[in-house]
């Protein structure tokens, strides 16, 4: 009779496995996975490239990195918060986002320059260890420290901040139609700023002057040294620009509720950042952003088959990232663009 | 010198008795670390201690060592509540705690040899995110109770005990509800006094298994390989093989350690358990108390607990608050500092189990200040082992 049953169940999850394929191959579903997994990637390629870009460089692994996107979500929360109100038109609400951005990127810039001046600047001559143990206190302290004031203004700080959350314009909120497709405004907006974000770093590492000694850097500090590069003050640039760059991640999650803007997001935004950087490969650019759409559509891929197809695993689209670093770390020990000397003892 | 610390750490229930007792109960209810804290720092430095048995002395750092702890915990508490097959929910609690520890060097074994084929940052991360899948694994897992998220407990009233299986006299249960009291000479020890020894001894016995195997030839190459891995390995050893098993010795003093938590708590959470910052917690004691000393992490992480409680406010636990509070008068408490921000409101705000943020300050000057850490640096100061150096100060050179 149980032996019955069970045969039963295997068969009807079989079924379910078939059916589901079948569903995910639709055009139309296909696409809106895609969609889906693009946002995705947006973001993790938006939280990941200050990580790559201070690691090229400097050769250090920020822990502090996810403390500083949380900062910038709450403080690009803050902005919205103050400066819209009830009647606030949806684009007026979505410039407001912009100097939000900027504002942000300002403050966390200036704090991540200081951070990089006064703390991490010491320790360039100690093994690489002592940096990554740094970035960990620094961690611990700018998480303690939001906790405090957040819970000092009564919000909660395990919670995401709903009034910061309801700052969205109405017209990202709901759901638009493209074609067959019909996905939320807000993963197009993620896309389209995750476009913007790389575009922007893209042009400014190979277009500007500025861009040119950081890939000298990058490549040989002291010969960029010797040629008459000041490598110090390049370093504390290229600090402040990944820390303001994950302050404007901060905002962007902010609006969207899967995160939203808490405490625990430093550690929920930093660790697919690290699996990003490094299956792409620590310290390149176009490395974290093909890590990026990898891990996204993945994820966006296990997380479909969880909801719509009866997987028992409620853990797949979670274990799903962690898994990719795992084969990747095992098949191609130096990420997708890395170079083997970079990040080895 | 260790028979001294030990000794110390002894009779620390008679001091913390005898002082909370006396006319400054007051100041060493506020300052001393109460005895559950007490057993809660040994089990803890014992993860601490094989954290920095791998990261320390070969300097691998083990990122996800967490999932070790959560693995001899949640083996612990699975079996006593019959999840496991064959062993039923009598086997005797170090039976288990062996068997959680056997399965923590199994899944080092495993980890490692994956991860050993990545040297640095590569080697941390990979680490960190075995831990995680397990993590995200364990937290979602419905077999090992109704809730997995909230982790699990042992059912119904029992208590641990720790001891040599079926020899009754020889055994002890653990806990502050369940546990034995033991009449001793005409003093009776409390239920969590007889915990923090028992407690004491296992984790004494481990502290000596790994000094024993870091002074022996295995433990020179360790080091070895933390100072000059390819040296090493041009002398001839073959160094994976040397990491490989110290991995694996360090995941199985890891896993009584987390055996250790559940036996004490009667519970474990993914949190306390596989979480990444448990490994941080490691890390953080590695590094106050001396990173690549094995006593190290033993004082660093009982500065963390003292530290944590200190500026706790929880029951009679003493802390900071509670003394300020009535010690402090009512008129200055309520005096306003800025914009209606009282004294009082400042002291809550400002230190009310905020205690992460001072202990990452202290963990971050001492990163760019004492790398050596507490012990690291007495050692130099005093130009060898303390143990060897003292008695040379004390009555000079013999």
């Amino acid at each position: 009779m149980t032996l019955a049953l069970e045969l039963a169940q295997q068969a009807l999850l079989q079924a379910g496995f078939v059916d589901g394929l079948a569903e995910f191959a639709r055009p139309g579903t296909f696409a809106e996975v895609v969609l889906r997994g693009l946002s995705k990637a947006a973001i993790y390629v938006m939280i990941a490239a200050g990580l790559t870009l201070i690691f090229g460089l400097l050769g250090v692994l920020n822990f502090a990195h996810g403390a500083l996107t949380m900062i910038g979500a709450y403080l690009g929360g803050l902005v919205m918060v103050l400066t819209v109100a009830q009647g606030t038109g949806p684009w007026a609400r979505l410039a407001l986002f912009f100097v939000a951005m900027a504002v942000v990127f300002g403050l966390l810039s200036a704090l991540g320059g200081s951070i990089e001046v006064r703390l991490i600047r010491p320790l360039y001559d100690r093994p690489p260890i002592y940096q990554i143990l740094l970035t960990f206190g620094v961690t611990l302290v700018l998480e303690e420290l939001a906790r405090i004031v957040v819970g000092f203004y009564g919000l909660q700080p395990l919670a995401e901040w709903q009034a910061a959350l309801g700052t969205i314009p109405a017209f990202l909120e709901t759901s638009q139609s493209l074609g067959p497709v019909s996905v939320r405004g807000l993963a197009l907006f993620e896309i389209f700023l995750g476009a913007l974000t790389v575009a922007a770093i893209w042009g400014f590492l190979t277009r500007t002057r500025y861009g040119l000694f950081i890939r000298a850097g990058s490549e040989d500090s002291e010969m960029a040294e010797a040629l008459g590069i000041d490598v110090r003050r390049v370093f504390t640039v290229v600090f402040a620009l990944g820390a303001g760059v994950a302050g404007v991640a901060g905002t962007l999650l902010m609006w969207d509720p899967v995160w939203g803007a808490s405490v625990p997001l430093a550690a929920e935004s930093l660790l697919p950042a690290f699996v990003v950087v490094i299956i792409g490969g620590l310290g390149t650019f176009r490395g974290t952003v093909v890590g990026g759409l990898i891990v996204g559509l993945v994820d966006a891929t296990t997380t479909w088959w969880f909801q719509n197809v009866a997987v028992t695993w409620t853990w797949l689209p979670e274990v799903a990232i962690f898994m990719i670093l795992v084969v990747a770390l095992i098949v191609r020990p130096q990420g997708i663009y890395g170079v083997e000397e970079v990040g080895g003892h | 010198m260790y028979l001294v610390v030990v000794g110390l750490l002894a009779i620390y229930p008679a001091i913390y008795h005898l002082l909370t007792q006396s006319p400054l109960g007051e100041v060493a209810v506020t300052v001393l670390p109460r005895m559950e804290t007490m057993v809660a720092v040994l089990y803890f430095s014992l993860f601490a201690m094989s954290f920095d048995f791998i990261s320390g002395y070969t300097g691998y750092l083990s990122f996800g060592h967490a999932a070790f702890y959560g693995t001899g915990a949640y083996t612990v508490l699975l079996i006593a509540n019959g999840k496991v097959p064959l062993l039923g929910p009598e086997t005797p609690f170090l039976v288990a705690l062996v068997v959680g520890a056997v399965l923590a060097t199994v899944l080092a074994v495993v980890i490692g040899l994956v991860s050993f084929r990545l040297t640095g940052v590569y080697f941390a991360m990979i680490t960190l995110g075995f831990a995680q899948v397990l993590y995200v694994f364990v937290r979602d897992w419905d077999y090992v109770g109704s809730n997995p998220r909230d982790g699990i407990a042992l059912s119904g009233a029992r208590g641990f005990e720790l001891g040599v299986p079926y020899v009754d006299q020889l055994t002890v249960a653990l806990g502050t509800l369940t546990g034995d009291t033991l009449a001793l000479a005409g003093h009776t020890l409390g239920t969590t006094t007889v915990s923090f020894y028992a407690v004491g001894v296992v984790v004494l016995l481990c502290f000596a298994a790994m000094q024993r195997i870091l002074h022996s030839p295995f433990g020179r190459v360790m080091v070895a390989i933390r100072e000059n891995e390819e040296r090493a390995e041009a002398i001839g050893y073959d160094t994976f093989r040397y990491k490989l098993g110290a991995f694996a010795i360090s995941g199985f003093f890891g896993g009584v350690a987390g055996g250790l938590l559940a036996g004490f708590k009667r519970s474990v959470t993914p949190e306390s358990g596989f979480y990444f910052l448990t490994s941080g917690d490691a890390l953080l004691a590695s590094i106050i108390g001396g990173f690549g000393t094995l006593a190290g992490p033993l004082w660093g992480h009982l500065f963390d607990e003292t530290v944590r409680e200190f500026l706790s406010k929880r029951g009679q636990g003493g802390g900071l608050l509670p003394y300020l509070e009535q010690t402090l008068s009512e008129e200055f408490l309520t005096t306003e500092l800025v914009g209606g921000l009282t004294v009082e409101g400042f002291i809550t705000a400002a230190l009310n189990g905020h205690a992460s943020l001072y202990v990452g300050i202290v963990f971050v000057l001492f990163v760019l200040y004492v790398p050596d850490g507490i012990v690291g640096t007495v050692r130099s100061r005093l130009g060898g082992r303390v143990a060897r150096r003292l008695p040379e100060r004390l009555w000079g050179e013999r």
